[in-house]
C-alpha cells in the first residue's frame, strides 16, 4: 500500500512538473546557444588578437633593431652572451668579382631597417630670397638676382632623396623648382638640380661619383644656394661660372691619402656644359677638374682648411678656358660649443681664357678695318668673409668681393654685412645689405647696357626652412 | 769613423721607436663616435686594439662639426663603432669622407652598438619637429647606464671578432673579466643609491633616463621644454614650481649645456646642481668606463641624500 502511494505521488509530481521541466530545458537551450555564440565571438576576437600579436612578433623578430620596452631590463648577467661571428663579405672588405656578379636581394636593406620605413631619406628645403634696390638697377636688370629686382621669390625649393642604393653605393637626387629669369621673362621652372651615385667600395681609399653634380671646385661652389654663408654667392663665382655656379654631368674620383693628416685629391671629367665658362658640352673636348684639399687642427679649438682647384675646358668659340682657384677657411670653436665662435674664409680665382675678337669697322664703310684675332682674357677675382657667432641662434658677418669681369673690361667690388637668426636648426632668417661699385657700366650680369647701375645698393633678405631629412654639411 | 759611429748610434736609438710604431701598426685600429664606446672597446680589445673617439668628452654628440680630421681617423680604421639610434647621424658623412670601404654601412668593420638594447621612450605616436629634436627610434643615451654594458660589449666583441677572428678567444676573456669587475662595481652602486631609491630629480637634457630607471630614481622633468630647443620662461616657471612641490633634490646637467641657467633653477627650487660626466671614459684604459660611472653615481648619491 505504501509502495502504491509512493508511485502515485511520483506519478502526480511528474505529471505536474513535466511542463515546468520542458520550460527549463528550452530556457537552458537558449542560454546554451547564447553562450555558444558568445564563445564563438570571443574565440574570433582572441584569434584575431593572437594573429595580430604573431604578426607583430614576426615583424619585430625580423628587425635587428632592439625591441621597445617601457623600462630597461635588469642588469644583464656578466657572463658573456654567445658570440655570433658573422663572416665578412670578403677578405679585406673589398667585394670580390664573384660577389659583385652574384644576384643580390633587392629588399635586404628594407628588411634590415624593419617594416614601415622607407628605403631612403626624403627632405625638402625651401629657400626664399628677396631684395630691394634702386629703380635704375631694376631697369638695367643689374641686381644680385638679375631680372628679379625688388621681388621676394622662391630661389630653390628642393626635393632631396638620398640613401644607400645597395651595400656598395649611395645615391642622391635633387629636384628643384625656382623662379628663373630667362629670355627677358620670369618663370617658375622645375629641373633636375643633381642626380648622382657614389661608389663606396673602390680599392686604395678611392671613391667615385657619377652623374650630374655640383663640382667640388673651391669652397662654396659645391654648396647648394640655401647652404651658403651669405644670401648670395660671391660675385667672382657669378662672373666666372654664372648664377647657378659650376654644375656638370660626368664623374669625379677622390682619393684620401693614408697619412696622419688629411689630404684629399680629386680628378674629374665632365661634359663642360656651363655656358658662362665653357659650353662645349662634349666628352671629346671634356671639362677636366682637379682639387687638392688639406686640413689642420690648430690646437684644441682652431681648424684650418686649405684647398687648390682647377677647371679646364673648351668654350663655344673652341678656345681653352682654365680657371685656377685657391681657398682657405678657418674656424675657432671654444670647447663644448655647438657652433663656431669665429669663422673666416676666402677664395681666389684666376681665369686664363682666349676669346675671339672680330675686326672693327672704324670708318663706317661696312668693311672691318682691323683683322679678326684672338686675345687673352686673364682675369682675377676673390672674396673674403668673416663671421662671429656669439650665441647659438645669432651670427653676424661681412663679406668683401672684388672681381674683374670675365669678358668685359673693368672690375667691381662689393661689401655685404649680414645677420643670421636661427629660431631652430631647421629654420633660418637672414638680412643683409650689399653695396656694389663697378668701374664701368658693364658690370654684374655681363649685360652691356645696365643703365646707370654702376653703383648699387641692395637690401637682401632670406627665409629658409628644412623639412625632414637633411644631410650634415662638412666643415 | 766618427760619422759611422754617429749613424750606428742614431740607428740604435731609432730602433725602439721603429719597433714601437710597428707594434702600433699591428694593432687593430678602432674608431668610435663617442668616448663611452671607446672605453668599452678598450675593455674588450685590451692591448690588441688602438681606439680613438671622434667626439671629445666635452662635446655634445648630437651635433658634431664634420671636420676632415675626423675623416683621417676613419680612413685608417679597421673597425668603426657607432652609438646608433640617430645620436651620431653625422657619422655617415665622416665615413663617406674617409674613403674607407671596410667601415661603410653594411661593411665588416661597422658596429652599431645599439643592437639588442631595450630602447626606452620609443615614440608610440607620430612625431615631428614641433616636438623638438626628437629621436624617432627612441632615447639613444643608453651607454650612460652600466647595465647596458653586457649588450654593448657583445656587439663590440662581434665586430672585433669579424676583423680579427684569430683573437676572438682573447676578446672573450677580456670581456668576461671586464664584466666581472663591472658587476662588482654595480653591487656597490646599487648599495650607494639604495637609501635614495624613489628620489625625484630633474635633468637638463633627457639623456639619463636609462641610468635613473636602472637605480630606481624618478625623473620628474627636463629643463629643455622640447629636446634641443632652449626652454621658454613659462616652462622654467612651471618647472621650478613643480620641483618645489615635489621636493626634487637634484638637477643634473651635462658639461655642454647651460650651467648658468641650471644653477639659477637649482637656487630657486632648492635642489642641488650636479654636473655629470655625460660622456663616459674620458680617460683611456680598460676601466675608464667604470671609473667615470663611479664618479657619476657617487655625485648623484651625495646630491640626493
Amino acid at each position: 500500500m505504501r509502495a502504491f502511494l509512493a508511485v502515485c505521488l511520483l506519478a502526480a509530481s511528474i505529471s505536474t512538473a513535466a511542463p515546468a521541466g520542458a520550460q527549463d530545458v528550452e530556457s537552458l537551450k537558449k542560454e546554451l546557444e547564447q553562450m555558444r555564440k558568445q564563445f564563438e565571438s570571443m574565440k574570433d576576437q582572441y584569434q584575431k588578437s593572437i594573429d595580430a600579436m604573431a604578426e607583430r612578433v614576426k615583424r619585430l623578430e625580423s628587425r635587428p633593431e632592439p625591441v621597445a620596452t617601457p623600462v630597461p631590463v635588469a642588469p644583464a648577467p656578466p657572463t658573456p652572451a654567445p658570440v655570433v661571428t658573422q663572416a665578412p663579405p670578403s677578405s679585406g672588405g673589398q667585394p670580390s668579382l664573384l660577389e659583385l656578379a652574384r644576384p643580390r636581394q633587392p629588399f635586404s636593406l628594407y628588411e634590415r631597417r624593419g617594416p614601415g620605413q622607407l628605403l631612403f631619406d626624403i627632405g625638402v628645403v625651401g629657400d626664399f630670397v628677396g631684395n630691394i634696390t634702386q629703380n635704375n638697377v631694376e631697369q638695367g636688370k643689374g641686381g644680385t638676382f638679375a631680372g628679379r629686382e625688388n621681388r621676394f621669390f622662391p630661389r630653390e625649393i628642393e626635393l632631396n632623396l638620398f640613401g644607400q642604393i645597395d651595400p656598395y653605393a649611395r645615391g642622391e637626387v635633387r629636384i628643384e623648382a625656382a623662379e628663373e629669369f630667362e629670355g627677358g621673362e620670369r618663370k617658375l621652372e622645375l629641373h633636375l638640380a643633381e642626380a648622382h651615385l657614389t661608389l663606396l667600395t673602390l680599392p686604395f681609399g678611392t671613391q667615385a661619383r657619377l652623374g650630374k653634380l655640383r663640382n667640388r671646385f673651391g669652397l662654396l661652389n659645391q654648396l647648394h644656394r640655401e647652404a651658403l654663408p651669405q644670401t648670395d654667392q660671391p660675385d667672382v663665382l657669378t662672373q666666372f661660372f654664372g648664377e647657378e655656379g659650376l654644375t656638370e654631368s660626368g664623374g669625379e674620383l677622390t682619393w684620401v691619402a693614408p697619412l696622419p693628416f688629411y689630404l684629399e685629391a680629386l680628378v674629374g671629367l665632365f661634359n663642360g656644359d656651363n655656358e658662362t665658362a665653357f659650353g662645349r658640352g662634349s666628352l671629346r673636348n671634356p671639362l677636366v677638374t682637379g682639387r687638392l684639399r688639406t686640413f689642420f687642427e690648430l690646437g684644441d679649438f682652431g681648424a684650418l682648411q686649405l684647398g687648390a682647384s682647377v677647371a679646364s675646358g673648351i668654350t663655344e668659340e673652341d678656345h681653352r678656358n682654365t680657371v685656377l682657384g685657391a681657398d682657405l677657411k678657418y674656424k675657432y670653436r671654444p670647447d663644448g660649443w655647438a657652433h663656431p665662435l669665429f669663422t673666416a674664409a676666402g677664395e681666389f680665382l684666376y681665369q686664363l681664357r682666349t676669346v675671339n675678337v672680330f675686326g672693327e669697322d672704324l670708318d663706317g664703310d661696312g668693311i672691318a678695318d682691323t683683322p679678326d684675332e684672338t686675345r687673352t682674357r686673364n682675369r682675377l677675382g676673390w672674396y673674403v668673409y668673416g663671421e662671429v657667432q656669439p650665441w647659438r641662434r645669432w651670427a653676424f658677418g661681412t663679406r668683401y668681393d672684388w672681381t674683374e669681369y670675365a669678358l668685359a673690361r673693368g672690375h667691381q667690388w662689393a661689401v655685404e654685412p649680414y645677420v643670421t637668426f636661427w629660431p631652430s636648426e631647421f629654420l633660418r632668417f637672414r638680412l643683409g645689405y650689399k653695396h656694389t661699385e663697378g668701374n664701368t657700366r658693364g658690370c654684374c650680369t655681363n649685360v652691356a647696357d645696365v643703365g646707370s647701375a654702376r653703383i648699387k645698393d641692395e637690401f637682401l633678405f632670406q627665409a629658409t626652412f628644412f623639412l625632414g631629412a637633411h644631410p650634415t654639411h662638412p666643415f | 769613423m766618427r760619422t759611422l759611429i754617429q749613424i750606428l748610434a742614431t740607428a740604435a736609438l731609432a730602433l725602439p721607436l721603429l719597433q714601437g710604431s710597428a707594434n702600433a701598426a699591428d694593432k687593430i685600429r678602432v674608431v668610435t663616435t663617442i668616448t663611452d664606446l671607446k672605453s668599452l672597446t678598450e675593455a674588450v680589445g685590451g692591448d690588441l686594439v688602438e681606439v680613438d673617439a671622434l667626439v671629445r668628452p666635452s662635446q655634445n654628440p648630437h651635433d658634431l662639426e664634420v671636420r676632415p680630421s675626423l675623416m683621417v681617423k676613419v680612413r685608417r680604421a679597421d673597425l668603426f663603432v657607432m652609438n646608433g639610434l640617430d645620436l651620431d647621424q653625422w657619422a655617415e658623412v665622416v665615413v663617406q669622407g674617409g674613403n674607407n670601404s671596410k667601415v661603410i654601412a653594411g661593411g665588416p668593420g661597422r658596429v652599431d652598438a645599439s643592437r639588442g638594447i631595450p630602447v626606452l621612450e620609443v615614440p608610440t605616436t607620430r612625431v615631428d619637429r614641433s616636438m623638438g629634436d626628437v629621436h624617432p627610434f627612441g632615447n639613444p643615451h643608453y651607454t650612460l647606464d652600466p647595465g647596458m654594458a653586457p649588450i654593448v660589449t657583445t656587439n663590440i666583441l662581434e665586430g672585433l671578432a669579424r676583423v680579427a677572428p684569430q683573437h676572438q678567444a682573447t676578446f672573450e676573456r677580456n670581456r668576461q673579466a671586464f664584466l666581472a669587475r663591472l658587476e662588482a662595481a654595480m653591487s656597490g652602486w646599487t648599495r650607494a643609491l639604495e637609501p635614495v631609491k624613489g628620489a625625484k630629480l630633474v635633468v637638463y637634457h633627457n639623456n639619463l633616463i636609462y641610468l635613473v630607471t636602472r637605480f630606481g630614481l624618478v625623473q620628474v622633468g627636463t629643463v629643455e621644454d622640447r629636446p634641443g630647443i632652449p626652454p621658454s620662461p613659462g616652462h622654467l616657471t612651471r618647472l621650478i614650481r613643480q620641483m618645489k612641490e615635489e621636493g626634487v633634490k637634484a638637477i643634473l646637467v651635462e658639461p655642454w649645456s647651460d650651467q648658468t641657467l641650471t644653477a639659477r633653477i637649482a637656487q630657486e627650487s632648492g635642489a642641488k646642481m650636479v654636473v655629470l660626466n655625460a660622456k663616459l671614459g674620458a680617460t683611456s684604459g680598460p676601466d675608464a668606463y667604470i671609473a667615470s660611472t663611479n664618479a657619476n653615481i657617487t655625485a648623484l648619491a651625495q646630491a640626493l641624500r
